[in-house]
């Protein structure tokens, strides 16, 4: 039995009833009178320089009020293409119109010449030297080059002693890598501990493969969309569908020179955002700069076909792994070369590369990622940026070590994975978490251990590890003279974090969870709060909440002592009264009484204030068994079970806190099995859910969900981000139970019936 | 979406007059028509709805003529239809692989056929029903059988002013089978559809149709499979050289979806097994 009432458990979420009913305000519903409608002008070509811009057709055409190119954008930051395209659906300029058929209309009559220049898609292609470099870059060496440079360098840089020979016999050396420089780099990321090579030197067995997992998109459910309306003054309001109000107030204000106290930003109810939902560029400026040209409201909304051409998807990568352990089943190295399709933007994600480590102890590591230059949208955050792709990599090559020293899956990684005080390759020590204890619970509950399959089945298992983001947030608590207590905060709902604020707050002024109401205000009136991403609201606004009410507490008993002319020593909350400890008889007096007695005090109403910004966060697990059926003769995949256990510290709402691993676990199934963006010469071929395929119910069985609970030490009572680390092992478990169940391994995502038909045929299989 | 012009003719003669003028389309159930507006794929200056021009919809059988099938029958009561589960199951198969329940209530047979998507899913089923196509226009009336309506993708025989009206059915199956080669459990597009068909004397096969989808500019029926079969009592031999017949008859683009050659072998598998699950229903 808990020892707590209100947080621990299921209860309704506070937005359960808006949702529901559809009185929710999301973007689209706002609707300010006089409301333009603006329309971004994309670029019909993947890579093409600009040769002229004529907009003189669009600006003849009635009801048309504005457009806008980058000569618009005071900061030159880059809002529009000026002199090049680089993407299919890269913005060029933006109309407002009275109508959106118009404003579409106007944006097919500016006319963009194009001299059209080589395209370049394929990772692997962009950094040969026979590729176009795509934003001039300089070359980078690869990892053997990069390591003699730097000793050549080192040894050059010591001006006393003759080095001259040893300097001559390493540059013969660079000469054995001819191949090993790298072409449209846009970022790099190294780590190292140990020696590799020694490792794989004294492992019994290596393991090398490519994989290659494919750029996926976000599809939250609500394209991307904002209001903005700048008035006579300049104040400028945006009503902003994102993830992060404050940061997109931020990016306004310093790309178009606009006061920070200038702009408001209301965040309207979120559609969804898995890390998508941060950038500024893409419909708040061009909402913004069309509404200052025409002194009016414009609404700027994508269309889903834009959300795929000019989102900010999660990149696709390649990555080459090669793992050494011993016959008896001693992880003793793992090197990692990666490469990550940027596309137009610079490397997000790259330095999850480091992922590859996972959860054990590996003596020797040697990581090295770069982010590479394509004729793509640019890419950002998604649900545990980057570690699904290099977990993936990670868990299937454990697979194939289990199985040449003929170990069990879950017995090997129960045996190399870390504990409490063990070295983290190239990462600190390791603190206490619940690793074992997570693969333990989902094994058993998966019924691991006596599992059978019939011909064509197979079982698989993988464990993804992540650790949730920390930053600054204010929480205001005030109790009213009805004895209700009402939250204010400026940080966005994610999926149960306003309830989760609501049961802590509740839980320490002893108050039912009903009595609690919650109010997010906008830039203008609400405190800082850090961007509802990366797993941080439950961790950082939990104890920012929890501070609140603590300082609302203090201020209860502070009123009771001057109330009841008690010490503050004899009194205790309790079930929304103040008690005076082994009063006999009992002695009380309510919340309410006391927030009215307060209005009449020196001290002034009950306001609690929390504010925090840092504190260390607990990595958590993820553990995921599936077993899954193949049609060997049309290469279709059925799940027939999915278990997820995670270790999620403490859970504050157990419902809420499962409908994250579900949610997370069957993302990573869909990015296994199916989803995957495509592109050719001309750009991305699919971009619509026609063609880009997310699972529905019937794909999937439920998932089985299994609450783990390893507190962390500076967590509210304990608890972890939960939003991310379930997506993260799911590609690796379906690719195990496939490989399991056909005896074939498919390295490259997606787990599409084709690619298992050709996979059994090449090994001579045949269908 | 552009702007038009909407009509609501209340009978067919109108109704073909209106849609014989250029750039004029028919709405139907309109769920592929609105959705090409929208993108701008189609801009047609006039819209001429069918809904209002009565007995267009609803599906009648009878035991000289079999059944008969409104042009503007929604999908949804196709896939229901207790005499075409009964009678052409295939077709009723069909009907139920197409989007979701929402899109099967409000699209209409005559407009999946009439869009002339060589991927339909309906129009497999119609292929081993040996539909007849009823075809209105107010010049008079024609029929042309299923299997030569398509000319190509998005193609048809029929002219402008054309109005398809009705199916008719008239042999009824003693077994048929539909599989549609997808990735998505629903909510797919057809990689590939194989219906087949198939009348038993005991063991004998006496008749048998194979219609094949998404497999060639137009739906098609492979007839050198079927010939395989006629006369014959199944085995898994006899099978085997039927899938190999019909995938010898497709002739599949490579796309996004997937490759040809991985269409031509997914012919060859899931015809064997329409044609067993088919049999198995015609001697069950």
């Amino acid at each position: 039995m808990s020892e707590y009432t209100v947080v621990g458990q299921t209860v309704a979420r506070v937005d359960a009833v808006e949702k529901v009913t559809g009185a929710a305000q999301y973007g689209a519903d706002v609707h300010p009178a006089g409301m333009l409608y603006g329309k971004i002008v994309r670029s019909k070509q993947a890579h093409a320089n600009i040769l002229s811009i004529d907009t003189s057709e669009a600006e003849k055409l009635p009801g048309v009020r504005a457009i806008i190119t980058q000569d618009d954008v005071p900061s030159g930051r880059r809002v529009f293409a000026t002199d090049k395209v680089l993407y299919l659906g890269e913005p060029l300029a933006a109309v407002a119109a009275t109508d959106p058929d118009i404003a579409e209309e106007a944006a097919e009559l500016i006319k963009i010449e194009y001299e059209v220049l080589p395209v370049v898609q394929d990772v692997m292609e962009a950094i040969k030297p026979s590729a176009p470099l795509l934003q001039g870059d300089a070359a980078k060496d690869g990892p053997n080059r990069r390591e003699i440079s730097a000793q050549i360098r080192k040894l050059s840089r010591d001006k006393e002693n003759d080095h001259s020979d040893e300097i001559s016999k390493l540059e013969a050396e660079l000469e054995n890598y001819p191949d090993e420089v790298y072409y449209n780099i846009s970022a790099e990321s190294h780590s190292e501990a140990g020696d590799v090579e020694k490792g794989f030197a004294e492992s019994d067995v290596v393991v090398e493969d490519t994989y290659v997992i494919p750029r996926v998109h976000q599809t939250y459910m609500e394209p991307h969309v904002s209001v903005a309306s700048a008035d006579s003054s300049g104040k400028v309001t945006v009503w902003a569908s994102t993830q992060g109000p404050f940061a997109i107030r931020s990016g306004i204000a310093g790309t178009l020179g606009i006061p920070l106290t200038q702009i408001n930003v209301i965040g309207t109810t979120m559609g969804g955002g898995f890390g998508g939902r941060f950038g500024v560029i893409i419909t708040h400026v061009p909402a913004v700069l069309l509404s200052q040209k025409t002194g009016r409201p414009v609404r700027v909304q994508m269309t889903r076909e834009e959300e795929f051409t000019d989102g900010r998807p999660a990149p696709g990568c390649v990555i080459k792994l090669k793992t050494g352990a011993t016959n008896d089943g001693r992880i003793l190295a793992r090197e990692a070369l990666a490469f990550w399709d940027s596309g137009s933007v610079s490397g997000a994600s790259i330095g999850s590369t480091i992922r590859v480590r996972g959860v054990y102890k590996i003596p020797n590591l040697k990581v090295d990622a770069y982010g590479v230059h394509t004729n793509k949208s640019g890419t950002a955050a998604y649900r545990a940026p980057g570690a699904p792709q290099a977990i993936f990599a990670g868990e299937c090559q454990l697979d194939e070590i289990a199985e040449r020293i003929g170990m069990d899956p879950v017995k090997f990684r129960l045996m190399n994975m870390r504990e409490e005080g063990d070295e983290v390759p190239a990462g600190g020590s390791e603190p206490k978490v619940g690793y074992k204890e997570t693969l333990e619970a989902v094994a058993d509950a998966a019924g691991w251990w006596d599992r059978e399959a019939d011909e064509n089945q197979g079982w698989g298992v993988a464990v993804g590890d992540w650790t949730n983001g920390c930053g600054p947030g204010g929480v205001y608590v005030s109790v009213h003279e009805d004895g209700s207590v009402r939250i204010f905060h400026g940080s966005m709902d994610i999926t149960g974090t306003d309830t989760a604020i609501s049961q802590i707050i509740a839980e320490i002024l002893t108050v039912p969870y009903e009595s609690v109401t919650i109010r997010r205000g906008d830039t203008d009136s609400a405190p800082y709060s850090t961007g509802s991403g990366g797993s941080v609201v439950t961790f950082t606004m939990g104890n920012t909440a929890k501070l609140a009410a603590e300082d609302a507490h203090r201020r209860i008993l502070e009123l009771a002592s001057e109330r009841l002319n008690m010490n503050v020593d004899n009194l205790e909350l309790r079930d929304g009264e103040v008690h005076v400890i082994s009063a006999d008889p009992p002695k009380s007096i309510s919340l309410g009484e006391l927030a009215a007695y307060s209005l009449s005090t020196t001290g002034g109403p009950i306001v609690g204030k929390g504010s925090f910004a840092r504190q260390s966060s607990t990595p958590a697990l993820a553990a995921q068994i599936a077993k899954v059926e193949v049609d060997p003769d049309t290469g279709r995949t059925r799940v027939l079970k999915l278990v997820a256990s995670q270790d999620v510290g403490f859970a504050i709402n157990p419902m809420a806190v499962e409908g994250q691993i579900e949610g997370g676990t069957v993302q990573g199934y869909a990015w296994a099995m199916m989803e995957e963006m495509q592109y050719g010469e001309e750009g991305n071929i699919n971009p619509g859910f026609v063609d880009y395929r997310v699972p529905t119910s019937a794909d999937l069985p439920t998932v089985e969900s299994i609450i783990v609970e390893v507190p962390a030490p500076n967590g509210p009572y304990g608890a972890k981000g939960v939003g991310e680390p379930p997506i993260t092992p799911t590609l690796a478990t379906m690719a195990n139970a496939v490989k399991d169940a056909i005896g074939v391994r498919i390295n490259e995502l997606p787990i599409k019936p084709e690619k298992v038909i050709d996979a059994l045929k090449n090994n001579g299989h045949g269908a | 979406m552009k702007g038009f012009e909407f009509f609501e003719p209340t009978t067919l003669a109108e109704a073909s007059r209106l849609f014989a003028e250029e750039h004029a389309q028919l709405l139907a159930g309109g769920t592929d028509l609105v959705i090409g507006m929208k993108a701008l794929a189609e801009t047609p200056q006039s819209v001429i709805s069918l809904q209002n021009i009565p007995g267009l919809a609803g599906i009648t059988s009878d035991a000289d003529n079999g059944i008969s099938i409104g042009a503007m029958t929604k999908v949804r009561e196709v896939e229901l239809s207790v005499d075409i589960q009964q009678h052409h199951t295939a077709l009723a198969e069909g009907a139920s692989e197409i989007g979701s329940i929402q899109i099967r209530n409000l699209a209409t047979i005559g407009g999946n056929i009439a869009h002339a998507s060589p991927a339909a899913d309906t129009v497999a089923g119609l292929l081993v029903a040996d539909a007849q196509v009823d075809i209105a226009s107010a010049d008079g009336e024609r029929t042309v059988s299923i299997d030569e309506l398509f000319t190509g993708p998005g193609q048809t025989v029929l002219v402008p002013g054309e109005i398809i009206t009705r199916f008719r059915l008239p042999n009824p199956a003693s077994g048929s089978h539909y599989i549609k080669h997808k990735i998505r459990e629903v909510m797919d597009l057809a990689f590939i559809g194989v219906a087949a068909a198939v009348n038993l004397d005991n063991a004998t096969i006496t008749d048998a149709r194979i219609g094949l989808a998404a497999v060639a500019p137009t739906p098609i029926r492979a007839t050198e499979a079927e010939n395989l079969l006629k006369g014959n009592e199944p085995t898994a031999e006899l099978l085997e050289q039927v899938g190999e017949a019909a995938a010898a008859a497709s002739s599949p683009i490579s796309d996004l979806r997937c490759s040809a050659e991985h269409r031509k072998e997914m012919v060859d598998v899931l015809t064997r097994r329409t044609v067993q699950q088919a049999l198995g229903r015609a001697s069950g």
